[in-house]
């Protein structure tokens, strides 16, 4: 038996560029972009954390 | 493409092409694990076992979620810049041994960013940043604390530019926290989105690398006054972030020393040098490996008990990641990102700053040279032949350039001792995420 723990929300191939940078994340050695979120998603879903 | 992996006794499969993570029991595992190519003896699966499992793994493909098509194209190359790493000094009041910046002289002399210049990378980003609204500087060094009153200046500066042209601009400062004060916390809690403070754990393992100029270990300075930033930090972030070398492959201790200090988002970064005692080397893998899973096991278990905090590298997020344009392209240093030097030069990032090879142009030109740039705007996850049969390459985009070549003399060959250990926090990250959704 196979069960999902998580799959996409949407595949999203947008570019918006409204997040922060990989290497301005934590530790401008080896920062990944699988270790941060979509900004974008992530704001949409907090309305109060926006970038005004 | 999928990725088959046991930890902690749960089956996972991470599927490439559409970044789904699923459990399974240990005969899926089997079959699956011979599928994927591994050496394994299936012969214990009767044909009710594998018609069963196939029945399972044929309803997934339908859904996508499993051997999902992978893109094989690069979707958007932006020509806009959006982040700047502005050294606003080379000089340093530590003289840390595995600083890659040189004790923070970059192997020259030492030496100070001035206001004008740090106004004119300012210029520079907004002149190139095209239609991006949303604009990265982050204070670097040296150490910048000891220009604070320039990037006092330079971010009132910047604010006033970015309300004329309509950008908003996030700040990042990179510190030690050496000469962190309450001016100097009251200023980032009102205009740094995020501040990185360095501090490598346990008293004798920062110590014995983080010396002040004079020899003598930097501790016992840095720990209250980190301590008394986060205090202050409220909801907003930061991260304390270290470094382990070969002298402290224990260092889960020293993350869980951090967080039991109060620190709740926490990095902790492999060395990167060549310096023989303290650079990693192959044969450190398995050690370093075992000491991931160590770290994630107590990361849970405080999780567990209320105690959890923010461990960046086991940070995954399968329903709301980045997007593919940014998985492709990383963290698009040399086209989207630069780093500015005190006298204005510009080169692809902070870990090639004084290459000459590498020397893109100078703020007070405003013009960036177009084979460097072309050759970081062509490279993308894509390009890098190593990556292509690798479970993780959309989680790490083909590994960071700089690393790349400093290790193997190219910026598309990835390090594999730097792929291995991403890999493993990669599957540790997998684990925590399913323990969260209570699905293990």
């Amino acid at each position: 038996m196979i069960r999902t723990i998580a799959k996409p929300a949407q595949k999203k191939v947008t570019g918006c560029g409204e997040c922060r940078s990989t290497c301005q994340s934590a530790c401008k050695t080896s920062c990944t972009v699988g270790n941060q979120s979509c900004e974008r998603i992530t704001r949409e879903n907090n309305p109060e954390k926006d970038v005004k | 493409m999928f990725h088959i992996f046991n930890y902690k006794n749960n089956n996972y499969i991470y599927d490439t092409g559409s970044g789904s993570l699923h459990t399974c029991d240990d005969k899926t595992a089997l079959y699956l694990a011979h599928e994927e190519g591994q050496d394994v003896d299936i012969s214990s699966l009767t044909d009710e076992d594998i018609a069963s499992i196939k029945a399972d793994v044929a309803e997934l493909e339908a859904q996508g979620l499993l051997n999902a098509e992978e893109v094989k194209t690069y979707p958007l190359k932006s020509n806009e810049v959006k982040a700047l790493c502005i050294h606003i000094c080379h000089d340093c009041n530590l003289r840390c041994r595995y600083c890659f910046a040189d004790e923070g002289a970059y192997h020259a002399a030492r030496e100070f960013m001035s206001e004008e210049t740090a106004k004119k990378a300012i210029d520079f980003l907004i002149q190139n940043s095209g239609n991006r609204r949303v604009l990265e500087a982050d204070f670097f060094g040296g150490e910048p604390l000891m220009c604070i009153d320039v990037i006092k200046n330079v971010v009132a500066y910047a604010r006033e530019q970015g309300a004329k042209y309509g950008k908003k601009f996030l700040f990042t400062t990179t510190t030690n926290a050496l000469l962190l004060d309450d001016d100097t916390i009251d200023f980032f809690n009102r205009e740094m989105e995020n501040v990185v403070l360095s501090i490598d754990g346990r008293k004798e393992v920062h110590d014995a690398i983080r010396k002040t100029v004079n020899g003598k270990g930097s501790f016992d300075i840095v720990l209250p006054k980190i301590k008394k930033f986060v205090q202050s930090r409220g909801d907003k972030s930061y991260y304390v972030r270290g470094t382990f070398t070969a002298k402290n492959l224990d260092f889960s201790k020293d993350v869980i020393f951090l967080a039991e200090q109060g620190f709740d988002s926490i990095s902790m970064e492999p060395v990167v040098t060549d310096i023989d005692d303290l650079m990693i080397k192959p044969e450190h893998l398995p050690a370093i490996k075992a000491e991931y899973e160590n770290l994630c096991d107590k990361y849970i278990e405080k999780y567990k008990k209320g105690e959890g905090f923010n461990f960046f590298h086991f940070n995954i997020d399968l329903e709301g990641g980045p997007c593919l344009s940014k998985r492709v392209s990383a963290c698009g240093a040399g086209n989207e990102y630069f780093s500015v030097v005190p006298n204005g030069d510009i080169y692809p990032c902070h870990q090639f700053a004084g290459d000459p090879a590498f020397k893109m142009g100078n703020v007070y030109e405003g013009k960036l040279n177009a084979d460097i740039r072309n050759k970081f705007a062509s490279s993308c996850l894509f390009t890098r032949k190593n990556c292509q049969d690798c479970f993780a390459k959309f989680i790490c985009s083909g590994g960071c350039s700089a690393n790349n070549y400093h290790f193997t003399g190219d910026i598309e060959t990835p390090y594999p001792i730097t792929c291995e250990m991403m890999k493993k926090r990669a599957e540790c990250a997998m684990h925590v995420l399913a323990v969260k959704k209570g699905m293990v």
